[in-house]
């Protein structure tokens, strides 16, 4: 279990580093990092069953300017790490899904407070990078980007420990305390959460000539699933 | 004195992927600026220590745009450099030239890259993950990165052609038609997914009449919560709301 922990905490570092601070190739959205955090903990399929879901959850807030939007990469760890965990366990059934889903608001809020304060701590870096270099020396700008990275790269790694431990403590310790009532009630909800995710979606695609479009193609779809269920 | 060298523009190219390694509120992306320049203007002012801290010092300002958009301004700012280290060039022509432009590819860049390139990808990339996980990653990534890594490499290029071929090169890579052609493929996507969910759920109840009420509360159910994000409310707020509904389900 423990390099498990570490590898998730190496890979969520990596992760972490995409979402700002360096690359930018989308390593960290969530499709990818639960789908390799629950790879890590014993089950693809389950970590990419949330992926799958958290991807669309976020998109509506965009990075623009100087706004933060929820840690998505964070939710997805401890996400990940709950449904590989639950599905060794107790089974990934609907309603531990929907609970998994829901639980992992509070890790995207957290980690987005946890990444104002870098942000913050980096300006003071920066303050320092330019006086250094401003007072000729030039390595400054190198040493202090350095320490931008770093400070970025250690925070991601903290924050995929603390949320992949908390994801399998709640999915070992949590979850099977509920009844299969409380279970069933709460798969009841679960239908919401891709519907929020499409409607994501189409809130950052929408224009007079694309919303025709995404109803259009939700009905046609719905019709033929219907069709050929009804051939049989 | 010649044109910048090979490996130093590589080191460069290869440097902007860092652009936002020191991001911070106060100058946002100037460290990072600085630092991808850095080896461009150590090979322009070799052995003039003075004008080489000038110039460090021009790109320690504030700046902040788009990262993938980011590469034709920083090629853009190296051909300028070499201008004006040769004396062919107004040393405040940069720092014009970067507040002109970075405020319009930060807004261009914003809207093609996070509002329609990276919904096409992530929606298409969870369709398909339901076949595959891996197969979902692999279009997620793929789609995204085409574009993305081609708008950093041709970007370069471009900026490293001069102003004029920097604009040259945002006019004929027509963001603005692209972004309406990205955002329709992924409205579509986005359809297709909704309708899917809708079916899967609509068939537990049986029955035309009810899988088709249930299909039309969905379509609702998203016009609601579109509406809900229009007017600022955030997706943690209505996932929070879900979460307490779920909470009071427990408790009972």
């Amino acid at each position: 279990m423990a390099m498990q922990f570490l590898l998730v905490a190496a890979f969520g570092g990596v992760c972490y580093l995409d979402r700002t601070a360096a690359f930018q190739v989308m390593l960290h959205r969530p499709l990818v990092v639960a789908s390799v955090v629950g790879a890590i903990f014993g089950n693809l399929a389950a970590g990419a069953q949330v992926g799958a879901v958290l991807e669309l959850f976020y998109l509506v807030r965009l990075p623009v300017g100087a706004s933060i939007p929820p840690d998505d990469t964070g939710a997805a760890v401890f996400g990940g790490a709950a449904a590989a965990a639950a599905s060794s366990s107790i089974g990934l059934e609907p309603g531990n899904l929907a609970a998994i889903l829901l639980l992992s608001v509070p890790c995207a809020e957290i980690g987005k407070v946890a990444d104002r304060f870098v942000r913050r701590m980096n300006g003071r870096i920066a303050d320092l990078a330019v006086d250094l270099a401003e007072r000729e020396d030039p390595r400054a700008v190198e040493h202090g980007l350095m320490a931008g990275i770093t400070l970025f790269g250690v925070f991601g790694m903290a924050l995929a420990l603390l949320f992949s431990g908390v994801g399998v403590s709640l999915a070992r310790f949590l979850l099977p305390r509920f009844g299969p009532e409380s279970h069933f009630q709460f798969a009841a909800l679960l239908p919401a959460l891709p519907l929020l995710g499409a409607a994501s979606v189409f809130s950052c695609s929408r224009t007079e000539r694309t919303s025709p479009a995404f109803y259009l193609t939700m009905g046609c779809v719905f019709a033929s699933i219907f069709f050929f269920r009804w051939l049989g | 004195m010649g044109g910048i060298p090979l490996h130093v523009r590589r080191k460069v190219w290869l440097r902007q992927f860092l652009l936002q390694g020191c991001w911070n509120y106060e100058g946002m992306q100037n460290v990072g600026f600085a630092y991808s320049i850095l080896p461009a203007l150590r090979d322009r002012y070799e052995g003039r220590p003075e004008e080489f801290s000038r110039a460090l010092k021009r790109h320690l300002e504030f700046f902040n745009t788009h990262p993938a958009m980011a590469a034709v301004i920083l090629g853009a700012a190296i051909r300028l450099e070499e201008r004006v280290a040769g004396g062919e060039a107004d040393p405040r022509a940069i720092g014009t030239f970067k507040v002109g432009l970075m405020g319009s590819l930060g807004a261009i860049g914003d809207s093609y890259f996070w509002g329609a390139l990276k919904p096409m990808a992530s929606v298409a990339g969870a369709i398909l993950a339901f076949v595959h996980p891996l197969l979902g990653i692999a279009t997620l990534l793929i789609l995204y990165n085409a574009v993305h890594l081609a708008v950093r490499y041709r970007g370069f290029a471009a900026g490293m052609g001069g102003e004029e071929s920097a604009v040259r090169f945002l006019k004929e890579a027509g963001f603005a038609r692209e972004t309406e052609n990205r955002k329709m493929v992924a409205a579509i996507l986005g359809g297709a997914y909704a309708g899917v969910i809708a079916s899967h759920t609509a068939f537990r109840f049986g029955g035309a009449w009810l899988e088709l009420g249930v299909f039309l509360l969905a379509a609702l159910a998203v016009h609601l919560i579109t509406v809900l994000f229009r007017k600022a409310v955030s997706p943690s707020e209505v996932l929070l709301l879900l979460l307490i509904v779920g909470m009071l389900i427990l408790w009972q």
